[in-house]
């Protein structure tokens, strides 16, 4: 199974031009020009597997079935068959002292070379105590697997910025991978769950040029998180020429307006859902009119409401009214403000401002 | 036959994006036939060859059928059988090609237009036609 990989995908009834496609779209994925998804295809298809150990800590396993689940088998097959998953509990079909003997096999074996994914925060509450696999706490097993590791791939928004299980009050003290682990190269693939492509995409990276892809200041690569949603969004053209949806059902919607005043979070998420799409390329959020929450980016789940504009209206009171009269609009939104509202006015009998609205 | 038998049930495969009901042109569309033209210059003067990512732009499904109707249809259609159909069609300018990448379920993965002599994807690498040779040359000599 360590031979090249091109000879493991012809056994498997993979031809040579379904992989051509694959990389052509890979390529196109990563920005890159189609001479470099040729080169992609060359050198992956000569790659030795690296291994890979995979590490789930405080998780929902939602980055694992975004990996294993979006694609159609055959693609899904070359993701695994491009590394060799050494250890992953959700997929393995070993358990107990087995598994754990696998990872520490592959740790000894691979000793400073093989890649490390992480997905899921690390609690750092009560000792670690909030999380363990096998009576040891998270951080102590990242610490041990950290050590030898080429690389550390932080897959999802939790292990990448703590996601989920960090928002406020953050109960266990949840952090990232990078919060801990300094000596190491780390990539964030933030997303909650991920794009598995970028996952993909990472991975043929490291396997063509033998290094990482280039990272943003936020340790994501740039290929797929260097544009926001809203610069590469389909309807950016509409947001030029000032076509806005109001609600979610007015005449804007269906025409497939912008959504920026429903809430939309497309302008400050650097991610690559408008141009890769979900579900083997069949849609993604903001085509199936509802914004862009932002969820590849730190603290996203923190950062207001989803239903609030980026920049509030210069006129809020008229924005509440004029939402009122057309009635059921972006429901969550004017059922939070009415209620701000109602509650404002019922215990201080003060004007309702704008610090009440966006509450 | 339970009454839920009785209800009808059709399973239909979205339309590719460039088929579907238009949403509009934004004029994004027209500066393309000018990236166009540079490239086929190129491929004149140099030989050097040219793809364009379309899913990188900001086209909607309206643009990407305005852009087709101009380039118009060629004289080869090339049908490719790879994980789900690729399409890769001359239009009535030689040299242009419209590149369509499914996947298995019929959704367009990538498109591309490709300004080259012939799709890269088209011609047969020479590992595969070294394979090809000595697979006839097996079966020759067993007839």
């Amino acid at each position: 199974m360590q031979g090249p990989l091109i000879e493991t995908l012809v056994q498997q009834g993979v031809s040579r031009r379904t992989f051509l496609k694959y990389c052509a779209t890979l390529a196109s994925m990563m920005a890159l020009p189609p001479a470099a998804g040729l080169a992609m295809a060359e050198a992956m298809a000569a790659a030795k597997r690296p291994s890979v150990i995979w590490l789930p800590f405080q998780e929902c396993t939602g980055c694992t079935e975004s990996i294993t689940r979006s694609h159609s088998p055959t693609i899904e097959g070359m993701i695994f068959d491009m590394i060799s998953l050494d250890y992953q509990e959700t997929l393995m079909a070993a358990a107990g002292f087995q598994a754990e003997e696998a990872r520490h096999n592959a740790m000894k074996e691979n000793m400073g070379k093989y890649l490390l994914i992480i997905d899921g925060s690390i609690p750092l509450g009560v000792d670690g105590g909030y999380s363990c696999i096998g009576g040891r706490s998270n951080i102590d097993l990242l610490q041990e697997a950290a050590q030898g590791a080429a690389a550390i791939i932080a897959m999802g928004s939790c292990a990448s910025y703590g996601g989920i299980p960090k928002a406020n009050p953050n109960p266990t003290g949840a952090v990232s991978v990078s919060d801990l682990i300094k000596d190491k190269p780390i990539v964030n693939i933030p997303g909650c769950p991920p794009i598995p492509s970028v996952m993909t995409g990472v991975l043929a990276h490291y396997l063509t040029f033998g290094s990482l892809p280039e990272l943003d200041d936020k340790g994501r690569p740039k290929a797929f998180y260097g544009e926001t949603i809203h610069d590469r969004c389909y309807r950016r053209p509409f947001y030029d020429q000032g076509k806005f949806a109001k609600t979610f059902d007015d005449e804007g919607a269906r025409q497939g307006w912008c959504l920026f005043e429903l809430g939309c979070k497309g302008p400050v998420t650097y991610n690559a859902c408008a141009t890769v799409k979900w579900n083997g390329g069949t849609s993604w959020p903001v085509e199936s009119g509802h914004g862009c929450l932002g969820c590849s980016e730190p603290d996203f789940w923190d950062a207001g409401s989803f239903y609030k504009p980026l920049s509030t209206p210069a006129d809020p009171l008229k924005f509440v009214a004029a939402a009122s009269v057309v009635g059921a609009v972006a429901g969550v939104a004017v059922s939070v403000a009415n209620r701000a509202k109602k509650g404002a006015a019922k215990s201080a009998h003060e004007t309702t401002t704008l610090a009440d609205l966006e509450k | 036959m339970s009454p839920l038998e009785t209800i009808p049930i059709h399973v239909i495969n979205p339309l590719p994006a460039s088929l579907a009901d238009p949403v509009g042109l934004t004029g994004n569309a027209p500066p393309l036939l000018h990236e166009l033209s540079e490239s086929v210059r190129r491929l004149l003067d140099t030989g050097e060859t040219t793809a364009i990512d379309l899913s990188a732009l900001p086209l909607t499904p309206a643009d990407l059928v305005w852009l087709l109707e101009k380039l118009g249809t060629g004289e080869i259609a090339v049908t490719l059988q790879a994980n789900g159909e690729s399409t890769l069609n001359e239009t009535a300018c030689p040299g242009i090609w419209w590149v369509t990448h499914h996947n298995e379920q019929g959704a367009v993965t990538s498109q591309f237009i490709e300004v080259a002599l012939v799709p890269e994807l088209v011609k047969a690498h020479p590992l595969d036609v070294k394979r090809g040779y000595e697979y006839l040359e097996l079966m020759m000599s067993d007839l």
